[in-house]
């Protein structure tokens, strides 16, 4: 017994694994937290307005949705490392600097997501709300009433896509142990010192942490439709 | 309700209303082949669509005295009762439980209250579309298609519907339907469109029963239905052409 509680101690003291959980956990909640706000306002404002070049816009979203994490995390040191432009703020190797990248990684998908479920119920939704005499205030809150689901679904693949990341935050975050250590960065640290059991612990965290949100997705599912099948 | 010049281009297909007359408080049919616009007028009328040009006199109405049913109604991801109390909501009313029981007792849907509304049968989905236009006393209803594919009984129970609504306060209806019976039994006015424009306007009798525009006889020619109805009332009408 006391074997197995030293191994733990040693494990989780070497590597970091508890600060790397509440690393991880901070990032991922601001991250998905500021980019859900945006995207989701981006991608009805997006599917609302008509402007020249709009398809272009949506093209471009669209591949930012698929750009590598890491050429956006290299983007994101540039913009925030000491002679960058947002070198004042000193964020580089801190939370807040893996979440600005993250935010920059998550923020498209979300829009994307949104916008594309947007152009196809928010007309009816504008028609209906019309039909019933709403207001333009009225309107847009029954907008987001309306699509919650699918803005629930949008946050938890953004949420999912801020906690599985590793390459933006191992180039903004530099890795640091008990400081800017993700549990997908110690993870990575993990295999390059051949520790590959401490590391699927890690991995399996994350799958629960993962599994915990998406049974929440579920039974909001569920309720929804009140379809017990689901 | 008065529409001056009205103009719509929608890809190959233009609207244009010179003039038409909507008497507050009578119930309008509006038919016409498909395509022929009256979708688009009612959209119009509605607000969903801007016209390109002219002008609709509401005549003192707002939006929020105007509503419209479809075919394909809308229905909230809520309950029956969450659907059904939705205007009253957004006007700030609050819903009296047993006017909502009455409302949903007319229409057999009493004890799926508390029922995801989606997963109601289309019929069922129609009638508290039907009664959610109702629920919150509007002056202007447009019926778009509602009463097609509902079965008899169904038909019959929105007939006597509108009736009592007329009978209690008076408002005004737009409704447009394939089913000429129907139109004949409730309306008091029949707008007929073709192409985008409207023909004709009289009473039913004068559109359907003596109609003067090729296009109308040709139109009734092609509706089996009303002809059916023709033969059991034994009421003489135009050959067609």
């Amino acid at each position: 017994m006391e074997g197995f509680s030293q191994f733990f101690s040693e494990f989780f003291g070497t590597i970091g694994v508890v600060d790397s959980i509440r690393v991880t956990v901070i990032m991922s909640f601001w991250s998905t937290l500021i980019a859900s706000a945006l995207g989701i306002f981006l991608g009805l404002l997006l599917e609302r307005k008509q402007f020249p070049g709009k398809r272009a816009v949506v093209r471009v979203n669209r591949t930012l949705m698929g750009a590598p994490p890491v050429v956006i995390g290299l983007l994101a040191y540039m913009l925030l490392r000491k002679k960058g432009p947002l070198g004042d703020l000193r964020w580089v190797f801190t939370i807040q600097g893996m979440v600005f990248a993250q935010v920059l990684i998550i923020t498209p998908i979300i829009c994307g997501m949104v916008y594309s479920y947007a152009v196809r119920t928010a007309p009816a939704i504008r028609a209906f709300a019309k039909t019933m005499g709403a207001s333009r205030r009225q309107t847009n809150r029954l907008l987001l009433r309306e699509m919650r689901q699918e803005l629930y679904f949008a946050v938890v693949s953004g949420y999912g896509r801020s906690i599985s990341e590793v390459g933006a935050v191992f180039l903004v975050g530099g890795n640091i142990k008990n400081n800017t250590r993700t549990m997908t960065t110690a993870i990575s640290t993990l295999k390059g010192a051949g520790d590959y059991y401490e590391g699927i612990f890690l991995g399996v965290v994350l799958m629960l942490m993962a599994f915990v949100v998406q049974t929440l997705a579920d039974r909001f599912r569920r309720e929804e439709a009140g379809d017990e099948n689901l | 309700m008065k529409i001056f010049d009205l103009r719509k281009q929608m890809g190959d297909f233009s609207l244009q209303i010179d003039r038409m007359e909507l008497e507050s408080g009578v119930v309008h049919g509006l038919v016409g082949a498909n395509g022929s616009g009256k979708s688009t007028l009612s959209k119009l009328i509605m607000g969903i669509l801007k016209p390109d040009a002219g002008r609709i006199d509401y005549e003192g109405l707002t939006p929020r005295d105007i509503t419209m049913t479809s075919q394909k109604p809308y229905l909230l991801h809520d309950t029956v009762y969450q659907n059904l109390i939705y205007p009253l909501k957004l006007r700030g009313i609050r819903p009296e439980e047993a006017e909502v029981d009455r409302w949903l007792a007319r229409c057999g849907l009493e004890g799926k209250k508390s029922q995801y509304a989606r997963s109601l049968s289309s019929g069922e989905q129609q009638k508290l579309s039907f009664i959610r236009a109702l629920i919150f006393r509007p002056s202007f209803i447009i019926v778009d298609e509602t009463l097609s594919n509902l079965d008899p009984d169904s038909t019959e129970l929105f007939e006597e519907m509108i009736r009592e609504q007329q009978r209690s306060r008076p408002v005004t209806w737009l409704i447009i339907s394939h089913q000429l019976i129907h139109i004949r039994r409730v309306c008091g006015q029949v707008h007929f469109m073709e192409k985008g424009r409207q023909i004709a306007q009289g009473s039913p009798e004068e559109i359907l029963l003596r109609p003067e525009h090729p296009a109308i006889r040709r139109f009734l020619a092609s509706t089996e239905v009303f002809y059916r109805e023709r033969e059991e009332t034994g009421e003489a009408g135009m050959q067609a052409d």
